[in-house]
């Protein structure tokens, strides 16, 4: 599995400095899982985030502050507990973390065109879910309101920017005119982090916009 | 498995004393760590919008962190500082989280969303000490002023009309020099991207 498209520096850094909501941070882990190549570039800006912390100027810590944390060295730690896996379907794609969300079931979105949404444990501005397209279908020409990260699960889809296979990361705003085109042989399954809405374009967008659930 | 490896560790005498925690629970290397990052991580949190109380408590949370996951620091991976930044950064995560939601949610959880799921091949875990080894020198011959925006806008995560407000300097400029020291980063650490 080759990777081309990957998320650009500034999102990555923006990963590793933590100011990402939850929704775009499971985008980019699921991108993360897969890459080496943006693991080095994420971990070097973590690194840059240590260098930042080393060099701040020190802000004054009350007196008794390091007495009072080494009065609790010796309490026990609390257990570390994590919610089970809460959808044994989930795509093994995704990362643990995500597998261990609440998952919906598949809806109707237009036809040939099912989501999933993944219920996240902290709601905030982006929305997840998982789109399921049949082979070979057309998605609607559509732009976004605001910013929509894409991670290609399975299968695969071309639209004006290029191939997008398994691995392969995808970001749209309001800049970008999508219209894209799944791959022949098998369902293209991609994990979505949207903000705002889509907004479908021409005569098929006003179509379809009672039946567009995203 | 944490591995010792001296010739790093003498270069981070920060990691050494974490390394003496996680093999004979040594309380001065401690409070050295303590007396050195507890006022920077404040700092850095001040800076990043947590008040004074927030900033302090998690200061507090990540050096008591430090001494319960010494055992998990690995010194070829990663530099104690850098390490350091990650336990803050998802307490401050977890912090905000907690004032929007209620004690729900937990710091685990925020740490799960950072850890890969395979446990990082050798390889992979050198590469890593040598990029930041690496990243340290590149930062080094980074301009000031770019180094500036991209913490600002990365790590105080201020918009780029912000940071022109604050340096006094026009939009354009704010985005060309993020974009500069971007370019520059990637070239410096050799990144083939």
């Amino acid at each position: 599995m080759t990777i081309e498209h990957h998320p650009d520096e500034a999102t990555l850094a923006a990963h590793a400095a933590g100011v990402l909501d939850l929704g775009q941070r499971v985008a980019l882990a699921t991108h993360l899982r897969g890459c080496p190549r943006c693991r080095e570039w994420a971990r070097a800006m973590e690194g840059l985030g240590g260098e930042i912390v080393d060099n701040c100027s020190p802000a004054s810590m009350p007196d008794d502050a390091l007495d009072r944390t080494l009065a609790r060295l010796d309490e026990p730690a609390p257990a570390r507990r994590l919610r089970p896996v809460e959808a044994a379907d989930a795509p093994r794609e995704l990362p643990d973390f995500v597998r261990r969300y609440a998952f919906g079931g598949w809806r109707f979105v237009a036809p040939r065109v099912k989501m999933r949404p993944i219920h996240l444990p902290a709601p905030g501005p982006t929305r997840v879910f998982l789109l399921k397209s049949a082979p070979n279908s057309r998605l609607l020409q559509h732009a976004h309101t605001a910013l929509e990260m894409t991670c290609v699960l399975r299968g695969g889809f071309s639209h004006e920017g290029g191939h997008y296979g398994p691995g392969d990361f995808d970001l749209g705003d309001e800049t970008v005119m999508h219209e894209p085109h799944v791959d022949d042989g098998e369902d293209c399954i991609c994990l979505v982090a949207m903000q705002g809405d889509l907004r479908l374009k021409g005569f098929w967008g006003l179509i379809a916009r009672p039946f567009v659930r995203l | 498995m944490p591995v010792d490896k001296p010739s790093r560790a003498s270069r981070d005498p920060w990691a050494e004393r974490i390394v003496s925690i996680a093999s004979r629970q040594d309380r001065s290397a401690f409070a050295e760590l303590f007396n050195h990052f507890a006022p920077r991580v404040k700092a850095f949190m001040r800076r990043n919008g947590a008040s004074d109380s927030q900033a302090e408590e998690i200061a507090q949370e990540a050096m008591l962190a430090v001494w319960r996951k010494a055992q998990l620091f690995d010194p070829a991976a990663a530099g104690a500082a850098t390490w350091i930044f990650t336990i803050a950064r998802n307490l401050r995560i977890d912090a905000i989280r907690r004032e929007s939601r209620g004690g729900a949610i937990r710091v685990e959880e925020v740490e799960a969303e950072y850890e890969l799921d395979e446990t990082p091949g050798a390889d992979e875990r050198i590469a890593a000490g040598q990029s930041e080894a690496r990243l340290r020198e590149a930062l080094s011959t980074l301009p000031r002023e770019q180094l500036k925006v991209i913490e600002m806008s990365f790590f105080e995560e201020k918009a780029h009309s912000e940071i022109a407000e604050t340096l006094r300097i026009p939009l354009g400029t704010v985005k060309s020099r993020a974009r500069l020291a971007m370019k520059r980063l990637r070239a410096l650490l050799e990144l083939d991207r």
